[in-house]
């Protein structure tokens, strides 16, 4: 079979029917930059995987604006004199070839002195030299070799971000603290009073004590931090009995070795945090690869061609545009602003923006909106707003996209550990009222011990571990969360929103029918052979649909802007587009995208493009629709209403023609009437939506390239599972709530040996890690068993 | 049994010291990327034919 | 930054490989030949430089020092260019560095059979060879970390971790273990005594083990099986938490070795705890290392190299899983002491060490020739002959040793010993002694072939010395660089930072460790009846070292019933404070030898010493009978005395001077004691007539080593017999 594939890059190879030194080739391009590797002999590149490469794109001028001074200033990560570092995120790569080929950039070019591979964030680091490899050249030469990297708006910021390691200090100083502690600690668990034990007793207590500070107030800050601001806001929050039960622990222990009354409990003390610290370390699981933030600005292009009043073409950032300027648009690329069109004539595709699924065409004069995307040849257009005041950036101007989520609601943890707390305060004064009657000498001790017993190592484990594990096996099942939170959340939907074009529906529209005259033969031939020479989108796929037929060799053939295309075969002449452009004057009001058809100005029918639904949608719609409202929320045309209706439970409510904000809009009336949102979208046309319901998922045909920001990334193929998923979250919280249960167990026999003011170091330092071990184990088991759920 | 106590002693600086190696390693990225380091030692470099127009430093480096 | 290029040093990486070849099948020849010394005690019968007694010690630091030591050094060399993309950072050190350590196996070589031995286990070498393994051990670091230091690689390839781990521990270990006070040339007495000496030596021996049986192997484990494999190892963050993990545990897990021992309780459980623990780590590695094979398994079927990788890999993670089982009190109370630990050790050294080794051989060779593998089907020979030399060794050991530790512990219903003869409880196992012979048998067979292949692949390849390679030096940068992306400056830093923390280490834990010893009389709870040994004594004790007596004779008796009614009273820390170094052993070959001290007759012990069989039938102690000739060389023994002094043991001036007088007068009292054997009457009267007759010089009997050695064991345990102690 690997005859038949492109020796580069894997695909088919079989029509194309180009081959270099004895090796076939898909395209042109694949062989381009195999002649490039084996020049520089880099052909290890195909040894160590086989067919790895993609096809180079055609960029021609798409990378102008990395001449912009300004704009490579702002990309660089570091730019002195001889030395500049980039660092770009390349899609394409994907296996070992890539990073070998990626780190040999140096083969490629002598002013490249390094370059340095992230496999996990796709990026590469590039040293060069740009006296004598412009930025530009370098990104070319990527994209030459098939790793044409991305360069977004998002970019423009570069720099200020860094990696936040801080949890893992924490976590490895507790961690080290703990072993030595327990070390040191040990001779006091078994052998008390032995000779040279007494004389070393001080020493280690003191270096336990030195041990424990630095995780007591570095390690450790964040539960007192959070319990302080909890306290503030009135929140009884798990992390107040944490900090509590630390700082009662840490001046106890403090207070007993400076007055020779015991080995203190810093063993536990410092066992407890690493655990903590170890759970939330586990729950933080980050998908190198996705981003959840995105907004406009992963779309949009860094810098856009501006062509001056001397008629110069000269290439701008992005938010340098002002009203008034001119601006080229070249094909496939995004207007980043309204504007209107000048020159040219326009093919838009706005379904990134509002959902609409087809495209529209746009004469001079036309007003077009930011987001939008040129299909057809490049045009120019007069600014009218700048990048902020534009349609659809205005979006994010909406608060909802300020405000974090997580905050918004108290979470299972923190609803138990109030009542917790204050069952716990009780308990500590009782004893200690009791004792101050029994035998006074034993009252502190007690009500110390109370609340260090009662420190809920335990509880605070369960959610962490349980959150972790759900996560990862959902990330495995291609459902990526962006926190745990999320999982707790979605547990509580009751009502769930779907957005139609991309979400429910492929993208690609295919299904087609015919109404009219029958085409005879020569007619069916005819149009084919028309359809195959215009590139026009439509034609494309309606090209591709009809039956395969041998093709004619056209006497004439032009293609009108806008309208369509004509054509002639020895007399016989076929019209093929708009309704008026075939003749048709009466052209029935019909909102789906059409073809019309006419031969020898005589009008034959039309061709009707409808939405292809994703597979198994009725019966995840059938099984979804016993818990929970189901809405379709469209901003597309009504067209495909009844389509939906057939396809779809009765009770499920659909609107079309919502722009955004409506959809945001609607979406918060909702929730004020109480209801819990599921919100499933694509675009960024949804961001506002995504951001504004309980949980935001959006839908993806390749989770590698881009999704608005939300909560959730759900791989397209996946939608069918979303029911099993939210399953899963719900059984996550009910082991949760076990394991509550579990560590409450624990805490009652600790409170026993507190309560009775015999707790010593030792029963204290066997049972935190056990009850911790435990409940570790019994979550990670029954997450593992919840897994079952899904296929 | 005082030796011991410098046995300890002995370990717990060492354990220390390699604790600094540790968190100066991890402030300075050594951790950041843990997948492609393995790949990358993969790869021979020894392929490499002679190549007068590159600038050879000294025969022995 | 233009391109540089630069020349991987192979020759220092073939040196190594070539040596380490060799001194493997030396190693494992003596290995060999003791194996069988057990079958035939007296195969090298009257040669005192064969017997077993120095061969053991010659055989455990051929295989550790040698063959695996020289086996770390071919691949560090190898990978540590390779990963840091920079030659060795300078070839004379390099050079030191093979021809240093070459040097010292062969003082070893030499100085072990002749008994210049220091009796800690794995350490035995005298202090002038000591010194020389610090200084050849520090240029290896030095080399190491220079290299480090000129990287063109930014990230340090975890393999590179362990490397630097075990430079540093090793270093540290070595010289804290081996703190001596030379008493002349190539004797000297260990500073620590007793319970302190056995404490530190383990604590050696279990981190040697650690550091350098297992982090450099773990490095090129996590070097060459991707490598051999062509396949990135299954995670590489669980190997940087392999890493980590296992370097804080195992520095914590030394005492476990003298469990039940005079070692207070709870430094015991200390290390049993820590051993446990270590269990995690261990099999984070191995399972990370097989699972870097999963898929691959097509290839291990047909590559020598990745079946090698297998049973090394799998070794470590039995190793490792037996080790903190042994550390389990109730485990260790019927393993220590038996050939149960000979298996355990062997399976980590044969298995772990040996087939990584061959591994690591059978895939450098040809790529250092530049060919082929001269044939695949002699290495898969090697494979099956060794995997079934491990085998046949380590199962049989395993069943003496539980076989014999039972027996020892055996009671009759009237409570006294079952095997009240310890002779039983070794001709029992004398099968199993066989076996393991066959099994060393056939893992040298192995090792031969692989030898021939090898040669023949080095014969048809073409010897590149140094090999070409290129890349990009690393730039150092401003500050302003280093905001946006680290650790460049760092990378210059660290090494450095490690080495001053080790040698900090070292200063700190010395001054600390200097105070002890000062007031070392105050620091054991002293038992009065307690007295030094006389000069006699001394002088027997050192021979007693010098014969390696240790290797199989332990001086602990552990507080168990059977034990104390076996040999007697248990053994208290307080009776080992004068003895430098301490002589508890770690196998019981034969009996314990602790209350040996007036257990039997002088003539016994003469008679013994001549031909073991004669006193005890089936015994398999080879004759000593050049103990019986010699004379005593008594001329360093003020020195000892002096030595000792100022180790603490309290010899007075008097004591000193008098020291020939009384060592004569306790001679004499010997010999007198020997005439009470007629034969022995009849036949050293009939030599020295003989002698008188034609004018040779005669040696009397009381200045012979015999009695020397006779007096040492009849001192033996005998102290504590005065008055019970009050530890």
């Amino acid at each position: 079979m690997g005859k038949s594939t492109c020796y580069h890059c894997g695909l088919d190879a079989t029509l194309a029917n180009i081959t270099f030194d004895e090796k076939l080739f898909c395209c042109n391009g694949c062989k381009t930059v195999y002649e490039i590797f084996s020049v520089n002999d880099l052909t290890c590149y195909y040894d160590l995987e086989t067919a790895p490469g993609a096809t180079p794109k055609d960029i021609e001028g798409k990378y102008n604006f990395l001449e912009n001074s300004k704009i490579i200033e702002q990309l660089l990560e570091f730019n002195e004199n001889n030395t500049q570092i980039i660092t770009l995120y390349i899609p394409h790569i994907h296996c070992s070839s890539c990073i070998w080929i990626l780190e040999n950039l140096n083969k490629l070019s002598p002013s490249i002195s390094t370059s340095i591979v992230n496999f996990g964030k796709k990026t590469v680091r590039v040293n060069f030299n740009a006296k004598t490899l412009s930025l530009k050249n370098l990104v070319t030469l990527l994209s030459s070799i098939g790793h044409e990297p991305y360069i977004s708006l998002d970019d423009y910021s570069i720099g200020k971000k860094h990696i936040d390691r801080s949890l893992i200090y924490k976590l490895g100083i507790a961690g080290f603290a703990f072993g030595n502690v327990m070390f040191l600690s040990f001779p006091e668990y078994f052998e008390v009073g032995e000779f040279w034990l007494e004389q070393f007793k001080p020493l280690f207590r003191w270096l336990m004590f030195t041990f424990s500070v630095p995780v007591v107030f570095y390690s450790a800050q964040d539960y007192f931090i959070s319990a302080y601001k909890g306290l503030r806001s009135k929140i009884l929050n798990i992390d107040v009995p944490i900090a509590l039960g630390v700082s009662v622990l840490f001046f106890r222990s403090t207070f007993e070795i400076i007055f020779d009354a015991g080995s203190g409990f810093f063993d536990s003390l410092t066992g407890l945090i690493f655990f903590l610290l170890l759970g939330k370390f586990f729950q933080q699981k980050t998908y190198s690869f996705l981003s959840f933030e995105r907004d406009y600005k992963s779309y949009f292009p860094i810098g856009i061609t501006k062509i001056n009043t001397n008629g110069k073409e000269e290439s701008v950032q992005i938010y340098d545009i002002e009203k008034g300027d001119r601006l080229l648009i070249r094909n496939e690329e995004l207007i980043p602003v309204d504007c209107i069109l000048t020159k040219g004539n326009a093919r838009i595709d706005y379904s990134f923006v509002t959902g609409e699924s087809k495209t529209v065409s746009k004469q001079s004069g036309d007003k077009l909106f930011a987001g939008g995307k040129q299909l057809h040849g490049s045009i120019e257009v007069d600014v009218l707003k700048s990048v902020e005041q534009s349609y659809l950036t205005q979006l994010w101007s909406n608060d909802v996209f300020k405000k974090d989520k997580s905050m918004a609601f108290t979470n299972i943890t923190n609803q138990i550990s109030k009542r917790f707390t204050i069952s716990i305060l009780i308990i500590a004064l009782l004893a200690t009222t009791f004792w101050l009657v029994a035998d006074p000498t034993k009252a502190t001790n007690v009500f110390t011990s109370v609340l260090i017993i009662a420190c809920p190592c335990a509880l605070a484990l369960a959610a962490p571990f349980t959150f972790g594990n759900v996560l990862r096996i959902l990330g495995k099942k291609k459902f990526y969360l962006k926190n745990a939170s999320v999982i707790e959340q979605l547990a509580k939907i009751n009502t769930i929103i779907f957005d139609k074009t991309g979400t429910i529906t492929v993208n690609k529209e295919s299904a087609i029918t015919y109404e009219g005259l029958e085409l005879s033969k020569e007619e069916t031939l005819l149009l084919k052979s028309t359809l195959r020479g215009s590139n026009h989108p439509l034609s494309r796929s309606l090209y591709s649909i009809l039956n395969e037929h041998n093709i004619l060799t056209l006497d004439a053939f032009e293609e009108h802007l806008g309208k369509g295309i004509e054509a002639t075969y020895n007399n016989y002449q076929i019209k093929v587009g708009s309704a008026p452009f075939v003749g048709l004057t009466s052209e029935t009001a019909l909102l789906n995208t059409t073809v019309h058809v006419s031969t020898n100005n005589q009008y034959k029918g039309r061709f009707t493009f409808y939405n292809d639904y994703r597979k198994g949608l009725p019966n995840l719609f059938n099984s979804l629709k016993i818990e929970y409202d189901l809405v379709i929320l469209s901003g597309d045309n009504e067209g495909e209403k009844e389509n939906l209706t057939k396809l779809l439970p009765t009770k499920t409510k659909l609107l079309f023609n919502q722009k955004p904000k409506d959809k945001l809009e609607y979406i918060k009336h909702l929730q004020h009437e109480g209801s819990n949102v599921l919100m499933i979208g694509d675009g960024l046309n949804d961001a506002g939506a995504l951001a504004q319901s309980n949980v935001g998922i959006a839908i993806s045909e390749n989770v590698n390239v881009f999704s608005p920001a939300c909560d959730a990334i759900l791989d397209a193929s996946k939608l069918n599972q979303l029911h099993n998923y939210i399953k899963v979250s719900k059984t996550a919280i009910k082991i949760i709530k076990w394991s509550f249960g579990l560590s409450f167990i624990y805490n009652c026999i600790g409170l026993y040996f507190a309560v009775s003011g015999q707790l010593s170091p030792v029963v204290a330092a066997i049972l935190m890690p056990l009850s911790s071990i435990s409940i570790v184990a019994f979550t990670t088991l029954a997450t593992n068993l919840s897994k079952r759920k899904l296929e | 049994m005082s030796v011991i106590y410098v046995l300890l002693t002995i370990s717990i600086i060492v354990a220390i010291c390699f604790f600094a190696a540790f968190i100066i390693a991890l402030k300075k990225g050594q951790f950041d990327d843990s997948y492609t380091p393995s790949v990358r030692m993969l790869f021979e470099d020894e392929l490499i034919k002679e190549n007068t127009k590159k600038s050879i430093l000294t025969k022995k480096d | 930054m233009e391109m540089q290029q630069f020349h991987y040093d192979n020759k220092i990486v073939k040196n190594f490989i070539y040596a380490t070849t060799l001194w493997g099948v030396v190693g494992m020849t003596v290995g060999l030949l003791l194996a069988f010394m057990f079958l035939f005690p007296n195969l090298t019968d009257g040669i005192s430089w064969l017997s077993f007694g120095r061969l053991r010690p010659l055989h455990t630091n051929a295989v550790i020092f040698a063959f695996v030591g020289n086996a770390i050094f071919a691949g560090v060399y190898y990978s540590t260019q390779r990963l840091l993309k920079a030659r060795m950072f300078s070839d004379t050190l390099s050079k030191i560095n093979f021809w240093g350590w070459q040097f010292i196996i062969i003082a070893a070589a030499i100085s072990l059979p002749l008994g210049y031995t220091s009796s800690k286990e794995y350490a035995e070498l005298e202090w002038p060879i000591d010194i020389a393994i610090a200084v050849v051990w520090v240029v290896f670091g030095w080399n190491l970390i220079g290299t480090i230091l000129k990287r063109r690689q930014r990230h340090l390839y975890v393999a590179i971790w362990f490397y630097i781990a075990t430079f540093v521990t090793v270093a540290v270990l070595h010289i804290f273990n081996s703190l001596e006070l030379p008493v002349s040339g190539l004797k000297s007495y260990s500073v620590y005594a007793g319970v302190q000496d056995a404490l530190v030596q383990w604590w050696y021996g279990h981190n040697a083990v650690a550091f350098f049986l297992t982090t450099p192997f773990l490095g090129l484990m996590y070097y060459f099986v991707p490598k051999a494999a062509n396949r990135p190892v299954y995670s590489y963050r669980l190997s940087i938490v392999h890493f980590w993990s296992l370097i804080f545990i195992y520095i914590w897990a030394g005492p476990h070795h003298l469990l039940y021992t005079a070692l207070p309780e709870w430094a015991q459980n200390l290390g049993v705890a820590f051993s446990v623990m270590l269990l995690m780590p261990s099999w984070g590695g191995m399972i990370n290392g097989l699972l870097t094979l999963r898929g691959a398994w097509d290839k291990v079927r047909i590559d020598p190299v990745l079946k090698f990788m297998v049973v090394a890999i799998t070794g470590y993670g039995m190793a490792t899983f037996e080790g903190p089982t042994l550390s389990l009190k109730n485990v260790n109370a019927i393993a220590h002491f038996t050939d149960w630990i000979i298996a355990h050790v062997h399976v980590g050294a044969l298995a772990w060490n040996g087939f990584l080794t061959f591994g690591m051989i059978y895939y450098l060779v040809p790529k250092l020739f530049k060919t082929k593998l001269y044939s695949t089907a002699l290495a898969n020979l090697h494979f099956w002959i060794g995997t079934l030399g491990i085998i046949m060794y380590a199962l049989p050991m395993y069943v003496a040793g539980f076989i014999q530790a039972s027996m020892w512990k055996q009671f009759n219903p009237d409570g006294t010993l079952t095997y009240g003869n310890f002779l039983e409880t070794v001709t029992e196992i004398i099968p199993m002694y066989w076996m393991r012979a066959i099994g060393g048998t056939l893992f040298i067979i192995g090792t031969l072939v692989m030898v021939y292949n090898i040669i023949a692949t080095i014969k048809q390849g073409s010897t590149v010395e140094n090999e070409l390679a290129e890349a990009p030096a690393l730039e150092r940068v401003s500050k302003k660089r280093t905001a946006g992306e680290g650790w460049h400056t760092w990378l210059e830093r660290k090494p450095i930072q490690l080495t001053i923390g080790a040698t900090i280490a070292i200063l700190i834990g010395g001054i600390i460790q200097i105070v002890p010893t000062i007031m070392v009389k105050s620091n054991i709870p002293t038992i009065a009846s307690v007295k030094p040994y006389t000069p006699l004594e001394l002088e027997g004790r050192d021979i007693y070292i010098r014969e390696g007596c240790v290797g199989c004779h332990s001086q602990m008796i552990r507080p168990f019933r059977s034990e104390v009614e076996r040999y007697g009273d248990y053994s208290k820390a307080g009776e080992y404070v004068y003895d430098h170094p301490f002589l508890w052993g770690s196998k019981r070959t034969g009996p314990d030898l602790h209350r040996i001290g007036g257990k039997y007759s002088d003539n016994w012990h003469f008679n013994h010493m001549y031909d073991p069989q004669s006193t005890s039938s089936g015994s398999i102690m080879p004759r000593y009978q050049w103990l019986i000739k010699n004379e005593l060389d008594k001329s360093q023994t003020e020195a000892k005395m002096k030595a000792m002094v100022s180790l603490g043991v309290p010899y007075s001036e008097k004591e000193i001077a008098n020291a020939k007088k009384t060592m004569l007068a306790q001679g004499t009292k010997i010999e007198e004691n020997l005439y009470a054997d007629p034969d022995f009457a009849k036949n050293y009267e009939t030599d020295k007539k003989y002698a008188q007759e034609n004018g040779e010089a005669f040696i009397e009997m009381k200045n012979r080593e015999i009695v020397a050695i006779i007096a040492y064991l009849q001192r033996l345990g005998t102290d504590i017999k005065v008055e019970t102690a009050q530890n």
